[in-house]
């Protein structure tokens, strides 16, 4: 959807845009998730410099439910809180940080305890649209899902690598407050493999494994790339996974 | 070539026996989707010796970076590659990047999505950071799963050597050494884990130029990467 077309669409739906800083998380038996809070890139700016910092991190599961809200303080500006995440059954989800008064990159971990992988937020937006665009939405997207389509109102394109030795999951996150309807096509060499439809709650996220779309790779990675398109704004992670799979050690990216 | 194209020098490390591929399409979106206008890529040594400049086929999607480094290795363990792209400036949204994944082949570890250093270029009025930004950050977690880390530092200089200053934390404590680098030299800079009972908590790299430079973390036995990741400069 072009986007001058959406801008009209979000005015005509009243479409609410808080901004929002958001980080994945995800846990596994044996690998803890830890996010690190902080505004360590804002210490020389005596306006933003002066603790103390206070701030919360909110952690949603993957049904969009809120599991719970963690209130941080940072004392200075070199002040680091290390907020350990709680473990729910489905296992992964998103944060989002209260950042008033914080400037500055935000890390997600994932160790094994020996080890651990990084990676950082995103300083975006929530969308929250009103009961009666959220009724006409899930009618149209109901509609539109028959067919194995959505609104295509946001799109994404990501290249992926599965081989024999490793797999590569996508952490979907629905950034509103409407159920997010969102088509994944995987093509390699123009050639189309396969395509879903993932169903997100609101403000929730799925871990979808890519290697369902055709052609699981073999010794060496094969290259997909996947076009997104969704009924409301959405983002993904990356999560990178050894030969045993969500059973091992994981890795997690930002994209563009 | 077109005048108006804009330049971008990024930069990686490929290490033996790596899965590593780096995407050449720039998608901004399905509208967006463009390739590089030109794509050269040049091999140095750790010394900074120039071992090879290859012109790539900017219409490729990825680069297999085991395939380009393979008659270049010899008996090196890393090699610094960096990629000089020529492109349209409406490809990037801001800042542009290349994406890369690795993995060791025959690892128990997770394959890694990274983005690749956008060491110099651009296009101006995008980018966010107009400050400086070759004074770099990077936090640490300090609990029991911490692990070791390093700085992998590469001089994208042309002429100039250059002296980087990397500055460790631990609690209260602060380190620093210099790092001496020649044109297109590049080094892994090993930082300790602990000091007086305090875990590493931040690095910060200073030098008077723009740096390639990624944190490291390694597998505990087989040293593969676990953690490759860019540093991050002050708010902007």
């Amino acid at each position: 959807m072009a986007r001058g077309l959406r801008g009209i669409a979000r005015k005509a739906l009243g479409v609410a845009r808080t901004p929002t800083y958001y980080l994945p998380w995800l846990t596994r038996p044996g690998l803890d998730c830890v996010v690190l809070v902080n505004n360590i890139e804002a210490r020389f700016k005596p306006e933003h410099n002066r603790g103390p910092f206070p701030s919360s991190v909110g952690q949603y599961d993957a049904d969009g439910t809120l599991v719970q809200r963690y209130p941080v303080s940072l004392a200075s500006s070199i002040d680091t809180a290390e907020v350990h995440l709680r473990p729910t059954p489905a296992g992964f989800g998103f944060v989002t940080v209260d950042v008033s008064h914080i400037h500055s990159d935000l890390y997600t971990t994932l160790s094994d305890g020996r080890y651990y992988t990084a990676t950082h937020g995103r300083h975006e937006f929530v969308e929250t649209y009103p009961a009666w665009a959220r009724v006409l939405l899930a009618a149209i997207g109901r509609l539109l899902a028959l067919g194995g389509r959505t609104i295509a109102a946001f799109r994404r394109e990501q290249y992926v690598f599965v081989s024999g030795e490793s797999r590569s999951h996508l952490l979907v996150m629905n950034l509103s407050n409407v159920v997010n309807r969102i088509r994944v096509v995987a093509s390699r060499d123009g050639r189309r493999l396969a395509n879903r439809l993932l169903v997100l709650p609101p403000m929730g996220s799925l871990l979808f494994d890519v290697s369902q779309l055709g052609d699981a790779g073999a010794a060496a990675p094969a290259v997909k790339h996947l076009h997104l398109e969704g009924n409301a704004w959405f983002n993904l992670y990356l999560v990178g996974a050894g030969p045993r799979d969500l059973a091992g050690p994981l890795s997690l990216m930002h994209v563009k | 070539m077109s005048s108006s194209l804009s330049a971008l020098l990024s930069v990686t490390y490929y290490e033996p026996g790596d899965d590593h591929l780096i995407e050449l399409v720039h998608q901004r979106d399905t509208a967006g989707r463009r390739r590089l206008a030109s794509l050269a890529v040049e091999i140095y040594a750790p010394d900074g010796e120039p071992l090879g400049t290859v012109d790539i086929d900017a219409r490729q999607e990825t680069l297999d970076l085991g395939e380009l480094a393979r008659g270049y290795l010899g008996r090196r363990s890393r090699v610094m590659i960096a990629f000089d792209a020529r492109y349209d400036e409406r490809i990037f949204p801001y800042r542009p990047h290349h994406y890369g994944y690795l993995h060791r082949r025959g690892s128990a570890g997770p394959p890694l999505y990274y983005a690749v250093n956008a060491t110099l270029g651009g296009v101006p009025d995008r980018i966010g950071a107009t400050g400086i930004n070759n004074f770099e950050t990077y936090l640490f977690r300090t609990d029991a799963g911490g692990g070791e880390h390093s700085l992998i530092l590469g001089n994208v200089s042309r002429f100039s050597p250059t002296t980087a200053q990397v500055f460790t934390y631990y609690g209260e404590a602060r380190l620093a050494q210099d790092v001496t680098l020649a044109p297109k030299a590049h080094t892994e800079v090993a930082l300790a884990p602990e000091r007086s009972g305090h875990r590493l908590a931040r690095v910060e790299v200073k030098a008077l130029f723009r740096l390639a430079t990624y944190v490291v973390g390694r597998h505990p036995e087989g040293r593969e990467l676990v953690l490759f990741d860019h540093l991050f400069t002050y708010f902007k």
